[in-house]
């Protein structure tokens, strides 16, 4: 079983990617190893955070044995309004999101001033709901990323949120990423865009297996290729086993 | 036959690596390269000399599994640089030529264009960490030389743009695209080939700086014709190197 914490429906603008609706996507990971996946919409990073999580409820409902909902969560702020709203993460789980996404990067937030966030981390830590915090969408140099010191400054800031760090690429950003792994067990890593050379045997070798999941970004990303690197890492089975899946499921609570 | 076209070996600290033939060969081994076309990272970014004759001691080492390029550090040495490329292809054998570009000290200047006619002499494909700006300058330069553009752009400096890539690829006939890369997109591979055709796309895994085994996924798991990822994964870089 391959549970992938970090997968997308929707479009990509940058350059046509052929699989994009839920159907195509449902279809797609099997293919490629993946039974299941959380999944947020491209539509919420590039047009609207809402928008994107309506998509994504319907597709998990649609295809309830494939996907599991993530809510991706951004500002209430608009051109022409104060954003005086609060999010309900409590309302977000009796949807059925099985946990949130932030893209500061795509929304025009700093997530270190922005008392939004600091609302949605105090709630997700009470319900010990998953935050998937991203540095970048995919790796690729072209779009945005989040700076090192902001994710890990939050992160310091709420440790008793369960996190997932994800889009962390760079030797620098293992490392930071590393630190805050064995400071903190609440902090997870999702794999999607560790790309260096026996990077995942020395993440397991360093930090333990248990806070290490498999992300992929499917279908942008190549999703078999993005497996093929934890099925060939140097570690035990049960510790690829756990990357794979069961440490996703611990954390998901499924 | 599988062969690696962009390796690295040798000593950086900035990069992590630390490797020599010995370790890479073993690599090559597991996952099935039966050649590996390496760069030596101190020719690459500090003594030519040191690092090229590094290289040709590992290649003695290895002689049916390591290809050598000559690395160069900098475009701008002139007529040494040119002397340490004659050195590298009658005294060491290597067979292609590495240059690595910068924003902040880009290869795409008149110094490098005296390299470039050399290669054509030598024979030499060269491959070039580069933006396709900076690649389509060199090749309209000297448009008989035979330029992979390494990461096929989708390096930091070129911000991940292969589609930028392809479009200066389809420009000039010799100027092809290796695959190397962090960069994983879905339909990577067969858009090249849709556009290019297979003869110019370069299999290469930058080992060990990248793992090999999503490299290797990204370009055989994919639709492309059994015949077009044999050139690919081994037979073009064998042509261009005059090996076929």
């Amino acid at each position: 079983m391959v549970l992938d914490v970090n997968a997308f429906i929707g479009k990509w603008p940058y350059w046509p990617v052929s699989i994009s609706s839920p159907g195509d996507v449902a279809q797609k990971l099997p293919e490629w190893g993946i039974e299941r996946a959380c999944i947020c919409s491209t539509r919420s990073l590039f047009v609207n955070w809402d928008d994107g999580n309506i998509e994504v409820g319907r597709a998990a409902r649609e295809y309830p044995e494939c996907f599991i909902p993530f809510a991706c969560l951004g500002t209430f702020e608009l051109s022409h309004r104060i954003g005086s709203h609060i999010h309900d993460l409590a309302l977000c789980r009796a949807q059925g999101f099985r946990g949130i996404r932030l893209y500061p990067q795509h929304h025009s937030f700093h997530p270190l001033f922005e008392s939004f966030v600091d609302v949605i981390c105090e709630q997700a830590a009470a319900l010990r709901f998953p935050v998937l915090l991203s540095m970048r969408a995919i790796m690729n140099w072209g779009v945005p990323s989040l700076d090192l010191s902001s994710m890990f400054g939050l992160i310091e800031r709420h440790p008793r949120v369960p996190w997932i760090l994800s889009g962390v690429n760079y030797l620098h950003e293992i490392r930071a990423s590393v630190a805050y792994l064995k400071k903190y067990e609440t902090v997870h890593l999702e794999t999607s865009c560790v790309m260096g050379y026996e990077a995942i045997r020395k993440l397991v070798e360093e930090c333990g297996h248990e806070q290490i999941l498999f992300g992929s970004a499917a279908p942008i990303q190549h999703g078999r290729a993005n497996l093929e690197k934890i099925l060939h890492a140097r570690i035990s089975d049960i510790a690829r086993e756990s990357i794979c899946c069961s440490n996703a499921r611990r954390l998901l609570q499924l | 036959m599988m062969i690696d076209a962009h390796v690295h070996i040798g000593k950086s600290t900035r990069l992590q690596i630390d490797v020599d033939g010995e370790h890479l060969v073993r690599v090559a081994d597991e996952i099935g390269f039966e050649k590996i076309c390496c760069t030596d990272l101190t020719a690459l970014f500090y003594d030519m000399h040191e690092g090229n004759r590094l290289l040709y001691e590992e290649m003695r080492k290895f002689p049916d599994r390591i290809i050598g390029y000559a690395s160069l550090h900098s475009t701008r040495f002139g007529e040494e640089a040119l002397q340490e490329l004659e050195r590298c292809a009658n005294d060491y054998g290597m067979r292609g030529l590495k240059i690595y570009s910068t924003p902040q000290m880009t290869i795409a200047e008149p110094a490098t264009i005296p390299i470039l006619e050399k290669t054509v002499d030598l024979g030499f494909p060269i491959l070039a960490h580069a933006t396709p700006l900076e690649c389509e300058y060199l090749m309209a330069a000297v448009p008989e030389c035979r330029l992979m553009m390494a990461h096929a752009a989708a390096q930091p400096y070129a911000h991940g743009d292969w589609n930028r890539a392809i479009m200066a690829a389809k420009r000039y006939p010799n100027l092809y695209l290796e695959t190397a890369s962090s960069t994983i997109d879905t339909g990577f591979l067969e858009t090249c080939v849709r556009e290019l055709g297979p003869e110019k796309i370069i299999f290469g895994t930058d080992i060990p700086l990248l793992d090999p085994y999503f490299q290797l996924s990204k370009v055989s798991d994919t639709n492309v014709a059994a015949d077009g990822l044999k050139k690919i994964l081994g037979g073009n870089i064998l042509r261009l190197m005059g090996l076929a």
